[in-house]
This record gives structure tokens, sequence and C-alpha cells, in this order.
């Protein structure tokens, strides 16, 4: 934890130390409005002659009441400040880490959101700062200035108050943190389980129904739904417990004091009037004590977001890849692409996902690429665009090794489900080249034929995408990103199938307009049927890492008997 | 956002009203009572009696302070019990609701939605239920008693006490309506910066993959730091109420601490109940502070009791489930007579008629949202239609959401729910009783035998989360299995193929074919090739059947399917 937490309290130890300043401030003129409030009240029952000898007081005690509010108010300030200080530099940090592995991080770790997880996890750190570590902070503080304060009179008293209040701030937050730790550790587990049962009951329901066994998952459901609360209860319990034994020594501790205040008016140490004074300072001080058990006790449900940001961070990036040759950078108009015995495995898999593959591919070629999931085709796009290096053989583009520095110049990717940012559709277009004037934005727009509804939309290319996500077909979204991917104009474009989940009349328009506006590019196609199939230069199918089949339609269609039928049954003429 | 207010109401809530409220009642009399005997000793030792004579005083005070604190844990722990109980039944309700409403608003949440709410909004409800009923009560109880205990002893005190409470009102209102005026004014600016950053991990790949996703680390910066920005000048507003609220209330105790200070110089008043005012004033005030705390508990728990509530209430309302013996053989009958369903928005099917004997396949076709998957539903038995009603033999049963009807179909979505368990359970999940030589059959039946012999655990082998992941088209085996087994007579199925590689559709058809012999199948789907299979097809358009009959009868009409057709790249030869 300590890359996460250490290094941002030590960055802004000026901000902490004054958000402290400003918190002990605001406690110490509570604990001193009741102080003066006793000592005024104990001092006017004398009856004093003139009312100038509790005029200090008087004046004090207002002053204290209103720099309680303000100080509270002010430190409140000045730590949410502080955090959102530490927020914008922690996720600074957190894209820093990620970005360079982020097309790595998926198949790394299944997870399909783990990005969405982390963010959510940096956003939970805020609660950490503020809920568990300032309010410990302070609550030290608080406790060092009041036993100082106690030693001035009396240190022996002082060391035994230190001891009292010690099992508030340390004894039982900490027995209590490590009992707890276990507990929680439990819980998550009997809450998972009732998770998975739930999971299972809503998304198998059809199943169940048909199975006529929907009354055994509710009873299933209810009795695993009763273990939790019976873990639950039993937490709870002992919360409570801990809790009452805070207030027992809150007792005492109030006792202890009357008792000391008294023993030092009889040495006559201290004056009388200040009895009350000490009591009643004492109950604002325990209060402000209290809350840092309830703190600690939460750091067991922050330890899972810090461990998976941990996690993330240890992570050696796998694909140190070398620098690219500097001259070859011009833009370009054509490319070839070659791929030369090229071999990629893994790190955690025995076999390769890729072998030994060769494929020549002149500049302007259309090529789809078929075969079954787990063959190797979105490895295949991953090496071809640079974001991996093959182990063996080698990839020329232009009769450069191909390297990840080309993406946006040289190749460009249209992925399955491109990300639409939350911003407005001219803005999420222009990502790919912030620079391009207007003009560029709407022709790309004209060519990815997605021109025409945002001419209708009341504020044009100003319309929040947001907004639209409801209103925006899927179709229509793949158009926005196609012109997006077109605005780059390289002139190789990757496809990841992405017309997937689309009906045949979208698919067959999207085809269209892929081929029409890029004509003179080079378009490498992955794709799962064979609509479009008619009009690719070649067709390849893939299968354990190598090519399978390969050629054009016409030419398998006549030559290879499992091209025949599988191209029959995708047009249904079988 | 909509939301429950004022206390909750649930089964059992006034009982532990009373309850609580007579344990408050008695905290206030303790906590009086600890007041009284801390002054009485302080009094004492301040005219320095021995504190041997005033152990009576130290002794009481400690015992009403314990008996303060355990009426306290009492309470919270008897709202606890109550917000225990409460939740538990709710969360159980929700799953039955979700099994057993045919109302379309429970179908309609989405099942993500629903499991976020049987677990998330059940757990905000519940700590909501733990806090509300004390809060409220303890606010109104209290400061009441206090004051009258107070006001027997001395009135000006009591009237400053009362005073401040309408001004740290009126503060509170006021603050509170310029702080969520400034919150909404910026609201659609503040989503937009706060989302920023999830939104630009979310899209990382797509910013890698246009080479801009190193210059956007800049971004995040800026972007983060208008956040904080905006963030603060909110805050700076909204933290004001709870100033207003502490500024008031410590100004009250001090103007009582002066007011009694001058009264006691006066002589008209004496140390002991000055004392004792100044020690319950604070206590006056801590429920009214605690008011304002925990202000999003309180809301996530509001709004999520009225969503539970909305969706309990709508299985209340259910009626029972039409109990005839339903059992389809070759020669059943199914008749749609006027099928109508709407939703709040649009109607998504108008006037669906239909006939069917025995067994054959059904294709259900349309473009996207011309309600193909709305019909599926309506004859899964999900949904209810608004008007019509369906007929089985003759028999008007106005829905097929029946147990009966659920024992002869097989429904088989895109991607069949996998259970995480063993492959030979999950195939033979609707015949638990199955043994692993008939599981081993329909395994070779659907050429699953050569997968299965690559597992180091046969059939046995774990499957689903946590265990072996299954590729689109062994999902669809799996359930091609699960009909074989059960022998279900009908199978339901919403494009099971469109996302497989045509290989792998090429193969799970055959099977599929195999094991749709002498089946009734009703199938939606996009697919040529399926639809060149099917004994009759229904067109959908906008909710309505626009054509209906088989494939080469409807290419001859030139209409709709035609068109279709056409615009989807086929026929072109």
């Amino acid at each position: 934890m300590n890359d996460w937490i250490k290094p941002y309290l030590k960055q802004h130890k000026g901000q902490i130390l004054l958000s402290i300043l400003f918190g002990v401030l605001g406690i110490g003129s509570g604990a001193m409005l009741l102080f003066v409030s006793g000592y005024l009240i104990s001092k006017s029952s004398l009856r004093p002659e003139n009312i100038m000898i509790v005029y200090i007081p008087i004046v004090s005690v207002r002053a204290f009441s209103i720099g309680q509010a303000v100080f509270n108010y002010v430190e409140k300030l000045v730590s949410h400040d502080l955090v959102l200080r530490i927020l914008e530099n922690m996720r600074t940090k957190l894209y820093e880490v990620v970005e360079p592995q982020a097309l790595l991080l998926r198949s790394r770790y299944q997870t399909g959101d783990l990005l969405g997880v982390l963010a959510d996890d940096i956003e939970h750190l805020q609660d950490f700062y503020l809920r568990t570590i300032f309010p410990s902070i302070l609550g030290m503080a608080i406790y060092t200035i009041f036993i100082i304060v106690l030693g001035l009179f009396d240190w022996i008293f002082a060391i035994m108050m230190a001891l009292m209040l010690g099992v508030i701030l340390f004894l039982v937050p900490i027995i209590s943190l490590f009992i707890t730790r276990r507990d929680y550790v439990a819980l998550k587990k009997r809450r998972h389980t009732l998770y998975r049962q739930l999971t299972d009951a809503v998304f198998g329901r059809m199943d169940w129904q048909a199975s006529g066994r929907t009354s055994e998952v509710i009873k299933n459901f209810a009795a695993e739904n009763e273990r939790l609360i019976h873990f639950e209860r039993k937490i709870r319990q002992r919360k409570h417990l801990r809790n009452g034994t805070l207030h027992f020594i809150v007792g005492v501790i109030v006792i202890a004091m009357m008792v000391w205040a008294d023993f030092k008016t009889g040495q006559g140490t201290i004056s009388p009037t200040v009895i009350a004074a000490f009591v009643l300072m004492t109950f604002s001080i325990t209060d402000a004590l209290l809350p840092v058990a309830d703190a600690v006790e939460e750091v067991p449900s922050y330890t899972d977001s810090i461990e998976r940001i941990q996690q993330i961070d240890e992570q050696p990036i796998t694909q140190k890849q070398k620098k690219p040759v500097q001259a070859e950078r011009h833009p370009y108009k054509q490319a070839t692409l070659k791929l030369h015995q090229v071999s990629y495995r893994y790190r955690d898999r025995h076999d390769k996902t890729i072998e030994n593959f060769s494929l020549h591919i002149p500049a302007g070629e259309k090529i789809a690429i078929l075969g079954k999931s787990g063959t190797g085709k979105s490895t295949l796009l991953k090496l071809m665009s640079g974001v991996i290096e093959p182990d063996e053989g080698e990839i020329i583009v232009n009769g450069t090794t191909m390297h990840s520095q080309y993406l946006s110049e040289a190749v460009s990717v249209l992925n399955q489900k491109p990300h639409l940012f939350n911003t407005t559709i001219g803005k999420n277009i222009r990502i790919g080249k912030p620079k391009a004037t207007d003009e560029e934005l709407w022709r790309v727009a004209e060519q990815a034929q997605i021109a025409s509804l945002i001419r209708t939309l009341p504020q044009g290319m100003d319309t929040p995408m947001e907004e639209m996500g409801q209103r925006f077909s899927g179709g229509e979204r793949q158009r926005i990103a196609f012109a997006r991917v077109l605005l780059q104009n390289t002139p190789i474009i990757l496809m990841d199938e992405p017309t997937i989940g689309l009906d045949p009349a979208t698919e067959q328009q999207l085809l269209t307009t892929f081929l029409s506006a890029a004509k003179e590019k080079t378009i490498i196609w992955v794709t799962h049927h064979l609509a479009g199939a008619k009009a690719m230069d070649q067709v390849i199918f893939m299968e354990n890492g190598t090519i399978t089949m390969q050629g054009n339609h016409d030419e398998l269609y006549q030559s290879n008997k499992h091209y025949q039928r599988l191209y029959q049954m995708d047009q249904g003429t079988d | 956002m909509k939301r429950k207010k004022g206390l909750p109401s649930y089964p059992g809530s006034r009982l532990l009203h009373v309850v609580l409220s007579i344990l408050i009642v008695l905290e206030s009399i303790a906590i009086i009572a600890q007041a009284t005997f801390l002054a009485r000793a302080i009094t004492l030792l301040f005219e320095r009696t021995p504190i041997s004579n005033v152990f009576t005083e130290i002794t009481f005070f400690f015992i009403s302070f314990v008996i303060r604190y355990s009426l306290q844990h009492l309470q919270t722990y008897i709202a606890e019990n109550y917000a225990e109980k409460t939740t538990s039944r709710l969360r159980n309700s929700l799953v039955k609701a979700y099994f057993l409403s045919r109302n379309r608003f429970v179908q309609s949440a989405g099942t993500g939605r629903l499991v976020t709410l049987a677990m998330e909004g059940i757990d905000d409800l519940k700590k909501y239920l733990e806090i509300i009923s004390i809060r409220m009560l303890r606010t109104g109880i209290v400061p009441l008693a206090i004051v009258i205990y107070v006001y027997t002893h001395d009135s000006i005190s009591a009237i400053i006490m009362i005073v401040t409470v309408p001004i740290v009102i009126i503060f509170m209102i006021l603050l509170g309506y310029a702080a969520e005026k400034m919150a909404d004014k910026q609201y659609d600016r503040y989503q937009v910066l706060s989302n920023h950053f999830i939104d630009s991990l979310k899209g990382l790949e797509t910013l890698k993959y246009l080479g801009r996703s190193a210059a956007h680390a800049k971004s995040i910066r800026r972007v983060s730091k208008q956040y904080r920005q905006a963030t603060m000048r909110t805050l700076r507003v909204a933290f004001l109420s709870s100033f207003a609220l502490q500024f008031f209330t410590s100004l009250s105790i001090a103007f009582v601490a002066v007011s009694l200070g001058l009264r006691l110089i006066d002589g008209t008043i004496s140390l002991l109940p000055a004392l004792t005012i100044l020690i319950l004033v604070p206590e006056y005030f801590s429920p009214i502070q605690e008011v304002g705390s925990d202000y999003h508990a309180t809301l996530d728990g509001q709004v999520a009791a009225k969503e539970i509530d909305a969706m309990i209430k709508q299985e209340a309302k259910r009626q029972k489930p039409t109990s005839h013996e339903v059992t389809w053989t070759p020669s059943s009958i199914l008749q749609l007579k006027g099928i109508d369903v709407e939703s709040e928005k649009a109607t998504l099917l108008k006037d669906i008629s239909f006939t069917w004997k025995g067994s054959g396949m059904i294709g259900i076709v349309g473009e996207s949202g011309a309600g193909k998957s709305t019909l599926i539903h309506v004859l899964t038995g999900l949904i209810d239609p608004k008007g019509g009603s369906i007929h089985i033999d003759g028999k008007n049963r106005k829905t097929l959401k029946s147990e009966q009807w659920f024992q002869n179909i097989a429904y088989i979505p895109q991607h069949p729910y996998i259970f995480p368990a063993s492959l030979a359970d999950n195939i033979r999940f609707y015949v638990p009783d199955a043994s692993d030589e008939e599981v081993k059959r329909v395994i070779k039946e659907i050429d699953l035998d050569v997968f299965v012999q690559q597992l180091p655990n046969g059939i046995h082998e774990k499957i689903g989360e946590g265990g072996r992941t299954l590729s689109g088209g062994q999902e669809q085996r799996v359930a091609m299995a699960r009909v074989l087994l059960s022998k279900k007579p009908i199978i339901i199925l919403d494009e099971p193929t469109a996302h497989l590689d045509i290989e792998t559709e090429y193969e799970v058809k055959q099977v599929m074919m195999r094991v749709f012999q002498q089946k009734l199948v009703l199938f939606a789907t996009h697919r040529l090739h399926w639809m060149k299979s099917m004994d009759h097809l229904l067109v959908l358009d906008n909710g309505r059947i626009v054509e209906q009959g088989t494939h080469q009868e409807l290419l001859s009409k030139k209409g709709t399917y035609d068109e279709m057709h056409k615009k989807g790249g086929y026929g072109n030869e």
C-alpha cells in the first residue's frame, strides 16, 4: 500500500498539517468552550464584586463558540481540497501506469471491465483519506496535546490519562481491527456466495423455470441469505460490545478527572473554580477520540482497492519495444504489408498462438480473415498493428519493421466495440487528429455516410454523444467510429469484426460504406461470416495460428468443397 | 430521483416506534439524571466537601451514565434487528417477484439491475432503516424532555435554547437551498468532469489505437483539476449549512453560559441548577446536529426503498397462475389471437394472430426493433400480453406464464446461461436425476465428445464462472444437450448463431437440425439460411405480422420479406 498512500501523504505534508491544525483548533475551541463555561459559572457563583473579573471568560466563551464553527468549516474545506488534489495525482499516475500496457491488460486479466473497476477504486480511496487517515491523525494530535497540557499540571496523572485514553485511541481500535479483519474476509466470502446464487437465479431464470425448480432456487437463496444475516448479526454484536466498552471507559475517565481535580484542589495546586472546567472539557476530548475506532475498522474495506491498483502497478510491462528507426517518419500514401514466418506465443500459454505465418499484402488490397474463436485472429491483428512484436519472423511495412509508433500514421484500427467518448460527435471524430479542419471533419463524415444524419440534429457536430447514446443505433455508432479512423488517413485499416451483432441489412450497408470510402486503402478485415466475401481480394481461413484456406472468393468457390458449403449456408442456398 | 420520505412503514414498524419512543423517553430521563448527579458532585467538590461524602453522587452519576448508554445500545440493537428482519424479507420477496411476477416492469428492469437492487439496494435500505427511526424520534423526544426540565429550573435558559432551533432551521433551509441551486446549475458539467476519468480508461484501447493515448495524460490532469475546482466551489456553499448549525448551537451554549454567569453574580440562581443546565445544553442540541449527518446514506436508502417497493407491489397484484394442465403433443394446437404488448413509450406488438398445429419450425424474422424479441418473450411466458388471448388445444389461457407451460419449453438465447457447476450437471439441469450414461449419450449426439475427451475430469469438469470457459459454439451445444436429455417438446430460440463464426455456425446447425426433429421450434433470427429451413415464417414490422408463409412464398410476394432480403445483400445470384 506504500506506493499509493505514503507518497501522497509526503507530497502534501504542508496541507495535511494545515488541515490537522484547523481540526485541532476546531476541537480545541469546542473543549475550551466547555472549559471556560464551567470556569465562568463556578467563578460567578462566588459572586465577585466586580463583573470585570469574569469579563475575559465571557468574551472568550463567545470567541470559542464562534471559533469552533469557523475552524471546523475551514478544516473541512482544506481536507476536501487536499483529497481532491491527491485524487488528481492518483488519476494521472494510474493513467500513466496503465497506458503503456492498455492493449495487453485485456488478455492478461480476463476481466472485461478491469479499467472501470480501477477507476472506482481510486474514487474509493478518497474516503480512505477523509474517513480513516485524517480522523486518525487528528485523534492522535488531540491526544498528544491534551496529555502534554495535563503534564504541565501533574505528570503522573498525565501518564495515567495517557494510558486510559490510549485504550480508547489505540488498544480497542487495534484489537477490533485484528478481530474484524478476519470477520471481514469471511463476510466477503458469504456475500460472494449469495451474490453467486442470485446471479445464477436471475441469469439462469428461464432454465430454472423450464426445469420446474423455481421453488428450490428461491428456497436456497433464502437459506443463504439467512446465513449471511446471521453472520452480519455476529459482527454487529461485536461492534456493540466494543462501543459499550468505550463508553464505559469514558465514564471511568470522567470520574478519574473529577477525583484528580479534587485532589489537586486539596493540594492547593489548582483553584476549585476549574473542577467543573476540567470535568466538562473531558467530555469533548473523549468525544473527539471515540470515532477513531470506527475509522480504523474501515481499513479492511479499502485493502481490496489498494491491492488491485498495486497489482497493476507491479506488473512489469512485458512488451519492451525496441526503438523504431526514426528516419522513416513521413506520411504514407500507400503501404505494403509483409508478414514473414511470424510466430507469437503468449507468456502464460504453452503453444504458439501464431505459428510460422507468412502473408504478403500489396497496397490497396482487401483481405477477409476468418476462423473459429481462439485461432489467433485478434492476435494477428495486434501483431499487424505493432501493438505486440513477433517472437520470431518479422512484419515489414513499406520496407520498415512494424512498430506501434506507426499506429495512426501507417495503420489505423476499427475494433469491435470502439469507445465513443462522452463528448460531442465532432470531438469524437476529431480525437484521431485534433488539428483537423471543419472541412476535413465533414468530408470524413460524408465518406462514412453519417453526415446527413448529423445535419438533421439541431446541434449538428456539437451534439453531445451521451444524449445520443440511446438514439444512435449500433450501425450509426460504427459509422462515427469509422469517420474517426478515416480522418487519420492511414493507408492500412485493420478491422476487428466491426459488424458483429448488426442485422444483415445494416451490415451490408456498412460494408458498402467501408469499401467505397477506402478504395485506395488496404483493408484487413477479421470477420465471422461470409457477407461481403465476394468483394474481397483475398479470403483467408485460419486455424491454430496458421492459414488453412486462402484465395479469392471465385477461386475458393470453384476449388474448395468446404468453402462452397460454408458459402452456400451463409447465402442460404444450401 | 424518486425517493420515499418520512418515517418508514413496513410490517412491525408501529411496534418498533412505540418501543423506541419508550426507550428514548427513559434515555432522556437518564441523560437528565446523569447531568444532575454530575452537577451535584462537582458543586459539592467545589464547596470543598470531602470526596468521601460525594461518593453517592459519583456512583449515581456513573449508574445513570451506564444506563443511558445501555439504553442507547438497546435502541440501536432493536432497530438493527428490525432492519435486518425487514430487509431479509424484502430481499427474498424481490427474488420471488422476479420469478413469479407477470409484470413488464419487473421484467424490463433488466437482470443486472435486479441483482444490484437485491444486493446493494437492500444494503442501502438496511443502513437507512437502522438509523432513521431512532434519529427522528430522538430529535422529537430528547430535546423536548431536556428543555422542559431546564424550564422548571430556569426559564431564561430554556427560552434561549428554544429560540435557537427555528433560527438554525431557517438558516439551514436557506443555505441548503442555495447549495442545491448551485449544484443543479453546474450538474451537467459536473457529471462530465467527474466521469471523464472513467470514460478515458474505458476508451483507453480506442485511444491507443488512435495513437492518442500518451497525449491524453495531459487532459486527465487538466480535467481532474477542473473537477476539483468545480467541486470546491460547490462544497464551499454546501458546508455552510453544517457551519450554520454548529455556529448557532455553540453560540447558544455560550449565551446560556454567559446569562447563567451573570445571574449567578446577581445571586438570582445558584451554582447547582446553573451547572446542571450547562451540562444539559450540549445534550439538547446533539440529536439536532445528528439529523443532518449521513445525508447520503439517507438519500440512497430512500431511493432504494422506493424502487424495491415498486417491484414488490407489482408482485402483490399478480393473479394466481393458471393451473390448467398443459401437455404439448404432436397434435396440439397453439393459437395466438390479437396479442398486444405495450411499454410506457410505445406499442411493441399489435394484433398478433397466428395458429400452428403440432411440431414444425416457425421462423420469426424482421429488422432490429420490429418486435421479434418481444414476441419470443410472450411465447416463453416472460411477459403477459396486454390484450388478446393465447389458446392451447382450444383452451383460453391469457398468459403462458405457468409452471405447466415452462415444463414444456426450452428457451435458448444467444448466450445460454452456463451454471458454475460440472458439465454433466449443466447438461442434466432440467432433469437432475439423469444418469451419467444418459449424459454421455447426449454428449455424443451433439458432437461434444471430442471436446469432453480433452477435459481432465471428463464430464465432471467444472465449467462456467470459476471453471473452464466455453466458446460460443460449445455453449449452444450444451443448451442442445439439455433439450435432448429433457425431451422437451417445444424449443424457443432467440438468434442463437448470429455471433458464431461461419465454420462453428455450420457445425452447430447440423446438430440443431437433428435436435429439432419432431419438435415445435420457434426461432427468431436474421440469418437467411435458417429461414430456408423453416416450415413457416412470421415477418414482423413495427410490431405487426406483415407477411407469413414459407421462404419461397414470401419471396414471390415481392413484399417486405423480399426487400429485407435484398438489403441484406442476398439473392443477387
